[in-house]
């Protein structure tokens, strides 16, 4: 039989070649070592396990010997050759493919060192309620300068709004104001109101973000909350932060315990501005803070890291028609009853006290219609269950109806606040309330309690509706300007479910609260102090460390056509005045710029063409296999995937060779073909599910391979494609059986083809 | 039209067994692939429907619970409702549906299966559907007398007796033609009833 040993030692630039019994053992790094020293070797190739397993080892051992770690290449013959495969013969050959691919892409093999970079220890927090609140005290405490940016006139939030919080009815001004207190006498922490990013630049550790401040024509400093503006202004408006249940004036306070602590003037309203009249607030105010000419202004701020924390909004329950919101004015949502609460418990109509209240769930929430969202609002089940105790305690005789279509108590003493309603006589109706009927004084619901099978008609003093909740205004921008994503129901995108649910696939931009999707207060606040502490750990060490692996840009080439600017998945290539410019820090080094780019500007460091040129040629030139098949596999997940099959000593054909890279994306047309010309007859595409070319992404790249092939009437079955999961190796792994199988079939390209093709991609070399 | 001893009869009875057998989930399949069945599986039982169905009081089970029905296999139960009789196509139901069910839509492929069936039980409902298309296929658009006596001999013909003189009033009024009515385009009226039950009988 063949010694691969042997063969290997026979290669062009192979000074020495051996064999030791567990390679990844302290005396057998030594002998790594001692040979790097004492031959002088520049390239080190270690043909055992997976990369995924001992690459790390290795590199430091040839580290230590004096050698670059980037010139170690490893091929993987154990997981994917010894232990899968039967026949002796087949798996020796398949593992002399693999080390002769091996050394040939060593040859190409550059230095690399991971660059460090000083980050900027600051933070800018996006949205001042409780998520930004939190987060933003976490990191001060920590000794971070913060930057609290707030869209409205006063931080707090929608949580500033509410009466009490489920399941403690804790009052929630009381525990949320204090905290207020705490970040507005902060040193470290900056509050920036009525305020909003405009542009980010730069890469993790080192943001540059304007803010844009819009004026708010009464100075801070100078404003003493006399209120005596308020008191003189002669326009009134509806209240934003009273859910318009009420007037306010022109000038005003936004609420009692507002931060920073101050009127604001609302421009659309006030006669200054809208009819150059007026200014009796000027004239009256003692301490002269009252500025008509005060003017928007942009801040640029520094940060390492940013935290999106911007909350939601409640759908307009005007889409869900059939509730009549509107059109009486005692149909109400649940954020205008918590206002009613803290006013005084009221029909807007007529000032009465209601008794009979129907709480309304679901209002456009878990629906597949275009008026509504397909998820479960999360909030509203608990906040009818609160609000109908808390009417329970204020109004005597009270009867509290919920209309619910399935209640979900899902949190910490949750369910034991059901049973309390429960207890206390609320009626709960299983069905989803049909229609609101306003008749005079009165509304009636009509709906089908659905236990019963019995249709309902009931006269009430008030509906409150919970409509769903919406991603807050300005989300899709914002996500856009970060760089970030929305996920499909448009909320941010978090890196990961289950175990990076903080973090974005941008590094050093971070998400938490309602902006991530709808949650209560409790979660709300863990999920902003994990975001501080995800903070804290990237920048807590006042540098990091940026992977050498990276597109580059060859210089000369670029001739600044934009392409790869809109497909770079985390905005790292911007267009700079003569050619893009590449963001090191930014780049994942995923590879997906570099085949679309029609100038053959771009490379990716260590998967450079030429290094996948020579592995591939490596593989397949010389192979004694039929049918030759090369399958280019994702180097996480889907490479994980084969790795497993290994492990659970899945046996499959031994005709498949297995190429680890970045990315499908990685992989042009080139690549392909010259699979082809060099003697593969089959080529397979694995990538990861959780991979950056999505199904459908993947299956549009593919098709144009497929079609490019045709040009050389090459068949499209000799190319196919697939995605998996890391436990899903038995799907790849039969898809490799079935493969061989088919190309088994289809025969062996003829050599007329090759040559067609070799000319082509030599043509191609001395083009352009 | 009598119910007739057919091969369902021996179909099993109790729930617990219909929602296992391959039977009823057949049913599920078939009745998806009907117009207004693609997106019954997207049911929440959230009882939308039922609550604001104007005829529900008339209804043996509500239209949610036909779909909980279709769902579980329940065949004949379906088939042999009230409720797919008593729906009058006010799309009240499919207007308002979180999850875009066309009940209404679906309503009408039912009525059609349970004739293809023979699951219509004899009631005023189903012979209504019946009379209602034998007419308009004969003249080209309805005529009400026919239709009336047609009905009536078919389920009570003492009402004829008692709406006398209702009918004599609609009559003096104009509002009831003696004369059958004439439409030139009966042939086209024809073949669009015999394509579409030529579709519903595939």
């Amino acid at each position: 039989m063949v010694n691969v040993k042997d063969k290997i030692a026979s290669l062009d630039g192979v000074k020495i070649a051996e064999t030791f019994e567990y390679v990844c053992s302290n005396p057998a790094q030594e002998r790594i070592k001692k040979a790097v020293k004492e031959q002088g070797l520049n390239r080190v190739v270690v043909a055992s396990c997976s990369p995924r397993m001992h690459l790390e080892t290795f590199r430091q051992a040839v580290k230590s010997a004096g050698m670059n770690p980037y010139f170690l290449e490893m091929a993987n013959i154990r997981e994917q050759c010894s232990w899968v495969h039967d026949d002796k013969s087949k798996a020796t050959n398949k593992a002399i493919a693999l080390v002769r691919a091996a050394v040939r892409r060593a040859q190409y093999l550059e230095p690399l060192t991971p660059s460090k970079l000083k980050v900027t220890e600051s933070v800018l927090v996006i949205g001042g309620g409780i998520a930004g609140i939190n987060s933003a005290l976490e990191l001060a405490d920590k000794g971070y300068q913060v930057y609290l940016v707030e869209r409205n006139p006063s931080i707090g939030g929608h949580m500033s709004q509410l009466s009490k919080t489920f399941p403690t009815f804790d009052c929630s001004a009381c525990i949320l104001t204090p905290r207020m207190v705490t970040v507005a006498q902060h040193p470290s922490i900056k509050i920036l109101t009525n305020a909003e990013p405009i542009a980010v630049k730069g890469s993790a550790g080192n943001y540059e973000v304007d803010v844009k401040i819009k004026p708010r024509y009464v100075d801070t400093a100078k404003c003493i909350a006399c209120g005596e503006c308020t008191q003189k202004c002669p326009v009134k408006k509806p209240s934003s932060f009273e859910e318009n249940l009420v007037e306010e004036k022109a000038i005003y306070r936004p609420f009692k315990q507002a931060i920073p602590n101050a009127s604001v003037i609302d421009k659309d309203y006030c006669l200054h501005f809208t009819k150059g009249v007026c200014g009796i607030c000027q004239k009256f105010c003692k301490s002269e803070a009252i500025n008509f000419n005060q003017e928007e202004e942009i801040m640029e701020l520094k940060v390492g890291a940013i935290i999106v924390s911007t909350g939601y909004t409640l759908m307009d329950p005007h889409l869900i028609g059939q509730y009549s919101f509107g059109f009486h004015p005692d149909i109400i949502t649940n954020l205008q009853f918590e206002r009613l609460m803290l006013q005084g418990l009221h029909k807007p109509s007529n000032g009465e006290v209601p008794k009979k209240v129907a709480f309304i769930l679901c209002v456009g929430s878990r629906a597949a219609i275009a008026e509504g969202v397909g998820y479960c609002c999360k909030i509203g089940c608990m906040t009818a269950i609160k609000q109908a105790l808390l009417l329970g305690k204020s109004v005597p005789d009270a009867e509290p109806w919920i209309f619910y279509t399935d209640v979900r108590a899902h949190g910490k003493g949750y369910e034991e606040f059901y049973t309390k309603a429960r207890e206390h006589l609320t009626t709960f109706i299983r069905g989803r309330a049909a229609e609101v009927i306003p008749n005079g004084s009165h509304l009636i619901v009509k709906a089908e309690d659905t236990l019963l099978g019995k249709q309902i008609e009931e006269p009430f003093d008030m509906v409150v509706l919970s409509p769903a909740l919406i991603p807050n205004k300005g989300t899709k921008e914002l996500a856009y300007m970060l760089g970030i994503d929305l996920g499909p129901d448009d909320f941010f995108l978090e890196a990961h479910h289950k175990l990076r649910g903080v973090e974005t696939k941008r590094e050093g931009m971070y998400v938490a609260g309602a902006s991530q999707g709808p949650k209560d207060v409790r979660e709300t606040t863990m999920e902003s102090m994990a975001a501080a502490s995800k903070v804290a750990t990237f920048l807590g060490k006042g540098e990091i460390s940026v992977s050498p692996e990276v597109a580059y840009l060859v210089p000369d080439r670029c001739d600044l056509c934009g392409i790869c600017i809109d497909k770079c998945p985390t905005k790292a290539i911007g267009r700079g005045k003569k050619e893009v410019i590449l963001d090191t820090v930014s780049c994942i080094g995923c590879g997906l710029c570099v085949p679309i780019c029609p100038k053959e500007a771009l490379d990716l460091k260590n998967t450079t063409d030429k290094q996948l040129v020579a592995q591939i040629k490596g593989i397949v030139e010389g192979d004694e296999a039929t049918p030759k098949i090369i399958a280019f596999v994702e180097k996480m997940t889907a490479y994980g995937s084969a790795d497993l099959g290994g492990q659970s000593r899945r046996s499959y054909s031994p005709e498949i060779r297995i190429v680890r890279i970045p990315s499908i994306g990685r992989l042009g047309i080139k690549h392909v073909l010259h699979a082809f010309a060099a003697g593969a007859d089959g080529v397979v595409f694995v990538e990861g599910d959780d991979g950056l070319l999505k199904e459908d992404k993947l299956r549009e790249h593919v098709i144009q391979f497929k079609k490019d092939l045709g040009k050389f009437r090459i068949q499209s079955l000799r190319l196919q494609s697939t995605t998996t999961t890391l436990p899903q190796y038995e799907k790849i792994l039969a898809l490799f059986d079935d493969f061989v199988e088919r190309i088994r079939k289809l025969g062996p390209i003829t050599q007329e083809k090759r040559e067609e093709v070799k000319k082509f991609l030599e043509g191609e070399k001395n083009g352009p | 039209m009598v119910h007739e001893k057919t091969e369902h009869d021996e179909e099993v009875k109790t729930v617990q067994q219909v929602v296992n057998s391959e039977s009823g989930k057949d049913f599920l399949r078939e009745v998806m692939k009907m117009p207004g069945g693609e997106k019954i599986l997207g049911c929440i039982q959230c009882g939308t429907c039922a609550g604001g169905c104007p005829t529900r009081f008339a209804m043996d089970y509500s239209p949610m619970q036909i779909i909980k029905m279709i769902n579980l296999g329940m065949k004949r139960d379906v088939l042999s409702s009230s409720t797919i009789w008593v729906c009058s196509a006010c799309y009240t139901c499919a207007t308002r549906c979180p999850r875009n069910v066309s009940f209404t839509t679906l309503m009408m492929s039912l009525k059609n299966r349970a004739i293809l069936e023979n699951m219509v039980e004899n009631s005023v409902d189903s012979n209504f559907h019946k009379y209602f298309f034998e007419v308009v296929n004969k003249y080209g658009r309805i005529h009400e007398p026919e239709l009336l006596v047609k009905l009536m001999d078919k389920t009570d013909l003492r009402s004829l007796q008692h709406n006398a003189n209702l009918g004599l009033r609609l009559l003096k009024k104009g509002k009831l033609r003696m004369r059958a009515p004439k439409t030139e385009q009966n042939k086209w009226v024809n073949n669009m009833l015999e394509k579409t039950s030529e579709k519903v009988s595939q």
